[in-house]
């Protein structure tokens, strides 16, 4: 636009204005208008620290935004759980969404970075340090210390597994723990014996060996790839994969397990390489055990329910090889309340809610592992009626005697350690790199990605 | 400006304007006219501010930060060139995934832009039911980058996919394709190079644009099929493979959705996969280092404008326009 003064043109007096100082004026506003963007957005971000929520009037309308993963199954019994909030508080009502466990943190990162996080939000401990450490989660400590948020019935261990810096950032929803899943039918077809808590790592190996040669399917998955068998495996060692703000392991470590898991391959005992990397990278409906490409599969002992509904064989389900007291009550995820939330007071009373109340805790039963509460527990294994639950209370229960203290809660950059152990063990798999190269390629990776 | 219709010059201005020495003098109108053009505009130059250019620079100013997506902005820590410092020095899978895409667009655009053109000049002939073949061979291209198909793919190139199942009828065993880091990225590479009905499309209408007579005149003068191929089709042609090439080329690079379906995300197996956009992602999103994504987002962008700044560059050397002689 060139302000060419024209003596015909009638203008507004504040089109005169602008003429005067044309381009340093738009310039300026240009640079005001990007300071600002980022400004507001900090302040969308930081803003209401210390708002007391809706306290003001305790019947205004309210709708919360929940947000949680998981498959259709655990939706209905959630929506169900929290019909019933709004039933006892006709004004709370609920914004919904799911979706699977892929991509649900890169959508709650996003949601987060825009300042827009839902107002309570379901997640596990891959994150909960990530979120906890930058200030993303409410600090629950003072409402749990006042009552409003009630623990008292947790294994202590437990809600203690929800605490980061002394900050107790997420309220620990369900408790479960290593499982090692074997395919039933299969088994008894070919009349061979069902693997055992406390056999040891090379008798698995051995046993799965045997597997392979006689049913013609490969015996166990190779879970060298696999964080939480690596983990366990690290405790029956007295090590473990965090200790304070460092590693709990060494290389050498990592090229034993590496090692250990090349002379199960050599021997026939797992899958070839691509089977391996599938069952490595699918989601839980899509296991080795389930698609029949493997005897056993390393998972969550919850999961039990969501493996039997994507296979007509008879699943069993056993502790990882080696020391069952290496492995941990581990809370298997949390719901957090986000710290700028408009309706705190609500989002927790919710949380505890679904966590204490009789009614709730029988809806959800154990989809999302055994229940936190130790007299919903209870009474929860009492009365379920599903066949699956009832199974998986029955061995976590079983288990849960022989469980050693827990660990402490994963370092930041944990996710990244995971997908870490996948490379590596990947390299030595396809034969790309020899156990001991890829342990020192790991050990380094993890030492970047916890910043140590 | 490479294209053979050649848009017209500028909109044109109305019949009421005489020239240009009676424009200056008709100032207000003509102002209002303008501001009216900038009206009619402006849902685009919102969207472009919204939604482009202000991203854009706040992207440029986050990648000199350590933001991490989720602190909010007030603490976002101003570091310097430590982000590209880090890129270029000490950060193994940067280079890595700029071997694994320069290799993927060196590979599969030549292959899609030679199997565009074989088939267009196979399609340019008159017969019985070529309208069908057209469509039948652009079909690919309408699916584009869906995830849909990047997952039939996955499942047609598996160990027991549809593809292996055809080896076996020839007795050949095939490989798990795409569970395979020798393989995976290979098999990326035909899907890219399958769906080359866009530029095939592109070809076909620049080859109806060359006379007919050029043919008859070579034809007169004794030259082969191949000889035709080589000195008139070719020739007349380059301008549409140009634009074919400079095209092909940026999207090549910027390959994602397939490559994201196909490892579940992760750019396995070991890292086989990891196109520059996916490795973008996963830094930003997955291990949350948001700032230092937003440089290599800074960081592809030139890249892709210094690779098409040097396309553009040789073109010159082989690149006929048959109208532009006065140039």
């Amino acid at each position: 636009m060139h302000p060419a003064p024209s003596p015909r043109a009638v203008e507004p007096t504040t089109r005169h204005h602008r003429t005067a100082f044309p381009a340093s004026g738009l310039r300026r506003r240009l640079l005001a208008a990007l300071v600002a963007v980022p400004l507001a957005l900090a302040a969308a971000a930081c803003g209401d620290d210390g708002g007391g929520g809706a306290a003001a009037d305790p019947n205004k309308p309210v709708e919360l935004s929940i947000f949680w993963w998981g498959a259709e199954g655990r939706a209905k019994l959630t929506e169900e759980a929290l019909a019933l909030y709004t039933k006892k508080h006709p004004n709370v009502t609920f914004k919904k969404t799911w979706q699977a466990n892929q991509g649900y943190f890169d959508k709650l990162a996003t949601l987060t970075a825009g300042g827009d996080a839902p107002d309570i939000f379901q997640i596990d401990d891959n994150y909960l340090t990530e979120y906890a450490s930058r200030n993303v989660t409410l600090d629950l400590m003072s409402y749990k210390d006042s009552g409003k948020l009630d623990v008292s019935k947790f294994p202590e261990s437990l809600w203690n597994y929800g605490v980061v810096d002394g900050k107790l950032a997420g309220v620990a929803f369900g408790e479960n723990t290593q499982g090692l899943v074997f395919n039933k039918t299969l088994l008894d077809k070919f009349k061979l014996p069902v693997p055992t808590t406390g056999q040891s790592w090379d008798e698995h190996i051995a046993w799965a060996a045997n597997v392979s040669k006689t049913a013609k399917v490969p015996g166990t998955q190779d879970p060298s790839a696999d964080y939480k068998a690596f983990w366990v495996w690290l405790r029956q060692q007295g090590k473990d994969l965090y200790k304070d703000k460092a590693l709990g392991f060494t290389e050498q470590d990592v090229a034993g397990w590496f090692t250990l898991w090349q002379g199960a391959r050599t021997a026939g005992a797992t899958p070839t390489p691509d089977v391996i990397h599938e069952g490595n990278v699918t989601d839980i409906s899509k296991q080795l055990v389930v698609t029949g490409k493997a005897g056993t599969s390393w998972v969550w002992a919850n999961q039990m329910p969501e493996l039997k509904k994507n296979t007509k064989d008879e699943l069993g389900v056993v502790a990882y090889p080696g020391d069952p007291s290496a492995q941990w009550a581990r809370a298997s995820m949390y719901f957090s309340v986000f710290r700028g939330t408009e309706h705190k007071d609500i989002a927790v009373d919710v949380i505890n809610f679904l966590s204490n109340d009789p009614e709730a805790a029988k809806v959800l039963g154990t989809d999302r592992g055994l229940p936190s509460n130790l007299d919903i527990r209870k009474a929860v294994s009492e009365t379920v009626s599903d066949a699956n639950m009832k199974q998986s209370i029955a061995v976590q229960t079983e288990l849960g005697a022989k469980f050693g203290a827990s660990p402490q809660v994963p370092l930041k950059g944990h996710s990244k350690v995971r997908s870490e152990l996948i490379k590596a063990a990947e390299e030595v798999q396809f034969g790309r790199q020899s156990p001991a190269e890829a342990a020192k390629a790991y050990f380094a990776a993890c030492q970047a990605a916890i910043g140590a | 400006m490479a294209i053979s219709t050649a848009p017209p010059a500028a909109l044109p201005t109305g019949p009421a304007s005489p020239g240009p020495a009676s424009r200056r003098g008709r100032g207000g109108p003509r102002r209002r006219e303008n501001l009216a053009g900038y009206v009619f505009l402006s849902p685009w130059l919102l969207g472009l501010m919204g939604i482009t250019a202000i991203p854009m620079l706040l992207s440029l100013y986050l990648s000199f930060t350590n933001y991490d997506a989720l602190s909010p902005f007030s603490e976002v820590e101003w570091i310097g060139l430590d982000n590209y410092r880090t890129m270029f020095t000490s950060d193994p899978s940067f280079w890595h995934a700029v071997e694994v895409t320069v290799t993927f667009a060196l590979i599969a655009v030549p292959l899609k832009l030679a199997a565009a053109l074989g088939v267009a000049l196979l399609l340019n002939r008159a017969f019985r039911g070529v309208g069908l073949f057209r469509g039948l061979f652009y079909l690919p291209s309408l699916l584009g980058g869906s995830v849909a198909l990047a997952i039939v793919w996955v499942n047609m190139f598996n160990r027991d996919g549809a593809f292996n199942s055809l080896l076996g009828l020839f007795g050949v065993e095939g490989a798990p394709w795409v569970n395979d880091p020798r393989w995976s990225l290979e098999t990326l590479m035909a899907l890219a190079i399958w769906q080359f009905g866009a530029p095939m499309v592109i070809f076909l209408a620049g080859l109806k644009q060359i006379p007919v007579e050029l043919y008859e005149a070579a034809s007169v003068d004794g030259a082969n099929a191949w000889r035709q191929f080589r000195a008139v089709t070719l020739p007349m042609l380059s301008p549409v493979i140009f634009f074919n090439l400079v095209l092909e080329t940026i999207n090549g690079f910027q390959g994602f959705t397939a490559a994201f379906v196909l490892s579940n995300g992760t750019g396995g197996p070991v890292d086989s996969t990891l196109m520059y956009t996916l490795n973008l992602y996963i830094k930003g999103f997955t291990e949350l280092q948001m700032g230092y994504a937003s440089a290599l987002a800074w960081v592809f962008l030139v890249a892709i404008a210094l690779i098409t700044v040097v396309l553009f560059s040789t073109g010159r050397f082989w690149v006929h326009y048959a109208d532009g002689e006065d140039r």
